[in-house]
């Protein structure tokens, strides 16, 4: 989960504030640090490529890995690849996030859900998702729906729980109050229980992210002619690791546009929030 | 008519048994009137009030609003909660438009009222923050803003300058009562100060240990001067009324 904490720590220095200069040397440090990772990593491959240590191809340059890359474009299978991962990841996690939250309002709701659906969450929930794939495709193939499938259930199965927890922590003072403003329950639901909600759903969406990325890789990686987890397994049967190096980084940088737009919704969705966090105990 | 309470007793579970927390209390209280409820803390003020909001209903007796029992929260019973209970994620004019909004009023027309309200307590440059921004007595105001905009036949409040520093409380009472002698809606105040409730009440009701221990009407002019002879010994009668009650237990 090592993407998990990266995403956190960017996080941090997200808001904008008027003292520009401090900010700006954070992300140049940030900068220089990352810079500094690509070039070690570019001497020592060198390096070893002069004195082989050990077997070059067992590390490929960053240079390398750029040369894959564009090899793999002029085959015009590189952006097959990210795009196939792009949009399993996309609809996989947005089906996942919404069934999860509409079961979510059900089971908090509705007491005969609730007594259907927790025991069997419970049962069932814990099973790693992974366990499940080969299940998925003996049912449903080895097309797109088993994949699909699995990324969805893997999003969806925590998103419940993160949810509900959300639904349960509403302050009864609110909903009395909104109660004694004249609303109704559509009303109560809308202006007091949706959005007091929505910021534990997005610490659920961002936390089940990387689970969602996880289950697009090991889909990927059985039974799949296309997309990032597939090329690592397909580059490994030829011992590429160049590729098998791109596809990492690509599903690293994939992970990181996904984690930023979710952020960005964030921001523009908790507007409310500012000066109420912990960053915003002490400001210089 | 008004508000008639009329023998309204309840309990709660505590530990083994039940502890009763309000015993045949009955009053009556006319419209336009400003009622303060006053007693120690944990003598059952919050319990009665949350009883006439329509959050919990009596195990035993009557409530009704102009002869109709109250039977669950109404918009009609405008509630002002200590804690301000203003929506975080809507600003402060929103705030005071959603009561409006929730009667099915158009959105031009509900944020209209609300801006009259938002001027009836002068925060008219703070419409478009959000309530984290705001002061604990810029909260409150907005809360009886909100509150006032739906025109509610009685507004209920649970020591609503509990949380206060003293200098803004007062400023608050005063403010509170100009808002009031220009609406004259119904208030039911509830309050641990003997001076506010004296400031403030045509009506005090006394409450020893889940009873009304006394129902005296003040007949004074507003504003009162704490320094007033009669102001005083008004203070006096209810000091030892509910210092009676702390030697008793
Ligand atoms: N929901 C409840 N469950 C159990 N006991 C309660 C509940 N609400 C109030 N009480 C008890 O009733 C008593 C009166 O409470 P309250 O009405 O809040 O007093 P006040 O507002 O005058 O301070 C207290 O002893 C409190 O512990
Ligand atoms: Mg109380």
């Amino acid at each position: 989960m090592t993407v998990g904490t990266n995403e956190k720590l960017s996080l941090k220095n997200s808001k904008t504030s008027p003292f520009l200069t401090t900010e700006r040397k954070d992300s140049l440090s940030r900068m220089i640090t990352i810079a500094g990772f690509f070039a070690l990593w570019q001497i020592i491959g060198m390096i070893n490529a002069h004195f082989e240590w050990f077997n070059p191809t067992f590390l490929p340059t960053p240079v390398d890995v750029l040369g894959a890359a564009l090899h793999l474009h002029d085959q015009g299978v590189l952006f097959t690849h990210i795009w196939s991962s792009t949009w399993r990841l996309g609809v996989g996690f947005i089906l996942g996030v919404v069934i999860a939250v509409v079961l979510a309002f059900l089971i908090a709701k509705v007491k005969f859900v609730q007594n259907a659906l927790e025991p069997l969450i419970n049962v069932i929930g814990p099973i790693p998702p992974f366990a499940l794939l080969p299940i998925f495709i003996i049912w449903m193939g080895v097309g797109e729906l088993s994949k699909l499938t699995l990324i969805t259930y893997a999003t969806a199965i925590p998103m419940i729980a993160y949810t509900v927890d959300g639904i349960r922590n509403v302050n009864p003072l609110l909903v009395r109050s909104a109660l004694s403003l004249g609303a109704n329950q559509w009303q109560v639901f809308k202006s007091v229980i949706l959005p007091s909600a929505l910021p534990p759903i997005f610490v659920g969406m961002r936390v089940t992210l990387a689970i969602s990325f996880s289950a697009m890789v090991v889909a990927e990686m059985i039974g799949a002619f296309s997309g990032l987890g597939y090329l690592i397994i397909d580059s490994r049967n030829f011992f590429q690791m160049d590729n098998m190096f791109l596809a990492a980084a690509l599903i690293g940088v994939l992970y990181s546009i996904f984690a930023l737009i979710l952020s960005f919704i964030e921001k523009r969705l908790f507007k409310w929030r500012q000066g109420t966090q912990m960053n915003d105990a002490i400001s210089k | 008519m008004g508000l008639v309470v009329t023998d309204v007793s309840k309990s709660f579970p505590s530990g083994h048994g039940i502890k009763p927390v309000l015993q045949n209390v009955t009053f009556e209280s006319k419209d336009n009137e400003f009622v303060c409820v006053l007693g120690h803390s944990g003598c059952g003020k919050s319990t009665l009030l949350n009883m006439i909001a329509g959050f919990a209903s009596p195990d035993d007796g009557f409530m009704t609003v102009n002869g109709e029992q109250i039977n669950g929260p109404d918009q009609e019973r405008g509630v002002v909660f200590q804690e301000h209970a203003l929506f975080p994620w809507y600003t402060v004019l929103e705030n005071i438009a959603l009561g409006p909004t929730f009667q099915g009023k158009s959105k031009e027309e509900s944020q209209q009222i609300a801006k009259k309200y938002l001027a009836l307590v002068n925060l008219e440059d703070a419409a478009n923050q959000y309530p984290s921004q705001l002061s604990g007595g810029m909260k409150q105001r907005v809360g009886i803003a909100r509150a006032l905009a739906n025109e509610p036949k009685i507004l209920l409040m649970d020591e609503p300058f509990g949380a206060l520093d003293i200098l803004t409380r007062e400023t608050m009472r005063k403010e509170l009562l100009n808002i009031w002698m220009h609406l004259r809606t119904m208030v039911v105040f509830v309050t641990h100060s003997i001076a506010e409730a004296v400031h403030l009440a045509d009506r005090i009701l006394v409450m020893k240990q889940g009873e009304i221990a006394s129902n005296i009407e003040v007949h004074l002019d507003r504003p009162r001067d704490a320094k007033h002879p009669q102001f005083l010994s008004l203070v006096d009668e209810l000091s030892s009324i509910l210092i009676e009650e702390k030697a008793r237990t």
